[in-house]
């Protein structure tokens, strides 16, 4: 069984200028070949680009080793060139070219024959939602059509690992929507891994399985989000008016755990099994008056906060422990 | 070769490039009458024999080809060398380009593989065919005694090209804005003519001269085609300089030709 990860760092460091940017960070990310999609989260300028630009050979590290699909980043770059696609964040195209052109260039120059890429270009082209639209030259392209466009090129030539840099960026929320089911496609249907680097926390959590943070060049904390999903706990973000003061104590009452935000506002880990009615009457006991209670299956948000230092601990960490040993 | 097959599709689908393209031809074709002309003794009878001695096909005649024809290489390079890369820079291209088996010297070279193509069609091939139209005419004794113009035109003309090539790629790496690209490409030649001419006139010496590309290449083409030298430095001193000035190009598309520039 090929157990060959996608990402494999060990002690990367990275400096630009004078400047560390990246500060010694060792992980193993992914399984080659499972179609799985790995998230690299992190506020701006914690390192994401930076790590995903190291892995595609185009900066070099200082210190330390690299290795994406088992391949060296420094010695075996063209070999894990031709096994990858990349969609960068920026504005990136050949704007005299048409769609299908620059496409079929782009699959020839991956290693695909002229007559299977322009094939594949053609494919993908219409797979994208850009069909109609391929004979059109890329500057004519609008935002949404461009970002579609340079997704298609990062595909075109059926990759192993597709990395994609903040793929959702300016784009409407109907494009949002069909670009992420474009990428759950890839690694459902097409068995590709991807690599997605954004800070948008919604987006990762609905097409990732495995969730990297990053803050200030190193990494924070790594989660597997299925299992996250797999223990089905849900949140709740409670908001009280009163005195709530007994609250902590009265929550394992239900088998539940919460931190105070401060001004009443609560959030809080129901384990699987209460539902969140349980809240309602613990409230009523306590003699609060509820003012809002979001209910949801969300953990990558407390995850993220508390790997940012929001949050003095996740609070589902608790309640994952009691939960697993009742 | 998928870059240079894209890039000449797309050279020669601009109108401007075309044109220029054939305009470079009338040179060549008002040449092979010449070389024509002057094998045909009996079309230049009643002429003045001493003009009649003038005209003929040696190094003289190959280096006044060679001129004009260079003068329309620099122009079709400022016109279409820096639309090759000047574009992918100010599109962001690379970075599409260099996450692919593509490194950044065989995306150098594949585009100065189209340049030196491009440039070919006006250059030494079409001096290559006068110098075969005048060995067909003249005879296999004619090309005994001369091959070595054969051969200094396509050496000099590919140091030329090689020179041209460079300095359009290096204009539009630090430039990225094509237009302005292929003004610097020209400005770059005209630049350094009158700095040379102005360090010549200033010191009265002659050495000024290396620094002028175009100077140099011409000393390198006189000793090629073994005709009379200008006045200055010798054809190794003019090599020295081109080959410092060829590196200079290189390390400039070096520093510039990058899938992401690190702000300092």
């Amino acid at each position: 069984m090929n157990t060959t990860p996608v990402v494999e760092l060990e002690n990367l460091k990275v400096t630009l200028g004078r400047r560390e940017i990246l500060h010694g960070i060792s992980c193993r990310l992914g399984v080659s070949g499972t179609g799985k999609a790995v998230g690299l989260l992190g506020p701006n300028g914690a390192g994401k680009s930076t790590l995903i630009l190291t892995l595609l050979g185009f900066l070099r590290a200082s210190s330390g080793r690299a290795r994406i699909l088992g391949l060296d980043c420094r010695h075996n770059m063209g070999e894990a060139r031709s096994r990858i696609g990349y969609m960068p964040e920026n504005d990136s195209f050949v704007g005299e070219m048409t769609a299908v052109t620059f496409l079929r260039q782009m699959a020839e120059l991956s290693g695909l024959p002229p007559g299977a890429a322009l094939e594949k270009a053609h494919e993908v082209l219409f797979h994208v939602g850009l069909g109609e639209a391929r004979y059109r030259e890329l500057r004519t392209y609008s935002y949404g059509m461009k970002q579609m466009a340079k997704l298609a090129q990062a595909i075109v030539h059926g990759p192993e690992l597709v990395v994609l840099d903040e793929p959702t960026n300016g784009l409407d929320p109907a494009a949002r929507r069909r670009m992420l089911k474009l990428v759950a496609d890839m690694k459902q249907e097409q068995g590709m891994n991807v690599l997605i680097c954004s800070h948008l926390l919604l987006d990762i959590e609905q097409v990732c399985d495995e969730v990297v943070i990053l803050k200030d060049g190193a990494i924070v904390h790594q989660c597997n989000l299925e299992e996250e999903r797999r223990s089905n706990r849900s949140f709740v973000e409670l908001e009280v008016t009163g005195n709530d003061r007994n609250l902590r104590m009265a929550l394992p009452e239900i088998g539940a755990e919460g931190v105070s935000e401060g001004a009443g506002r609560w959030r809080i880990v129901l384990p699987a099994g209460v539902e969140v009615e349980a809240i309602w009457a613990l409230a009523a006991r306590q003699d609060l008056l509820v003012r809002k209670l979001t209910h949801r299956r969300d953990t990558l948000e407390e995850i993220f906060l508390k790997a940012m230092g929001h949050l003095s601990h996740t609070p589902g960490e608790g309640a994952a422990l009691s939960v697993g040993r009742t | 070769m998928v870059l240079p097959r894209y890039a000449w599709r797309r050279l020669y689908e601009q109108r401007l490039v075309v044109l220029l393209t054939m305009a470079a031809f009338v040179w060549p074709l008002l040449c092979a009458g010449f070389v024509y002309l002057t094998n045909h003794g009996e079309l230049l009878q009643g002429l003045d024999p001493e003009f009649r001695a003038f005209i003929q096909v040696n190094g003289r005649f190959f280096s006044i080809f060679m001129y004009v024809q260079a003068g329309f290489a620099v122009f079709l390079t400022a016109l279409a060398g820096p639309g090759l890369v000047a574009p992918d820079l100010a599109n962001n291209a690379l970075p599409l380009y260099f996450s692919r088996p593509l490194t950044r010297w065989s995306y150098a070279l594949a585009r100065l593989i189209v340049i030196v193509g491009m440039l070919s069609v006006v250059t030494w091939i079409p001096g290559l065919l006068l110098f075969a139209l005048q060995v067909g005419l003249a005879g296999g004794w004619w090309f005994l005694a001369n091959w070595t113009l054969g051969a200094g035109v396509v050496a000099g003309f590919l140091l030329w090209l090689l020179v041209l090539g460079l300095v359009a790629m290096a204009s539009s790496v630090y430039v990225k804005w094509r237009v302005v690209a292929g003004a610097v490409s020209l400005a770059v030649f005209f630049i350094l003519t009158g700095v040379s001419e102005m360090i010549d006139n200033v010191f009265r010496v002659t050495w000024g001269h290396v620094l002028d590309p175009a100077w140099a290449v011409n000393r390198v083409w006189c000793t090629l085609l073994g005709v009379n030298p200008p006045d200055g430095p010798g054809a190794g001193a003019s090599m020295l300089s081109l080959a410092g000035f060829v590196l200079l190009l290189v390390l400039v598309i070096e520093r510039k030709l990058r899938p992401v520039e690190v702000v300092r």
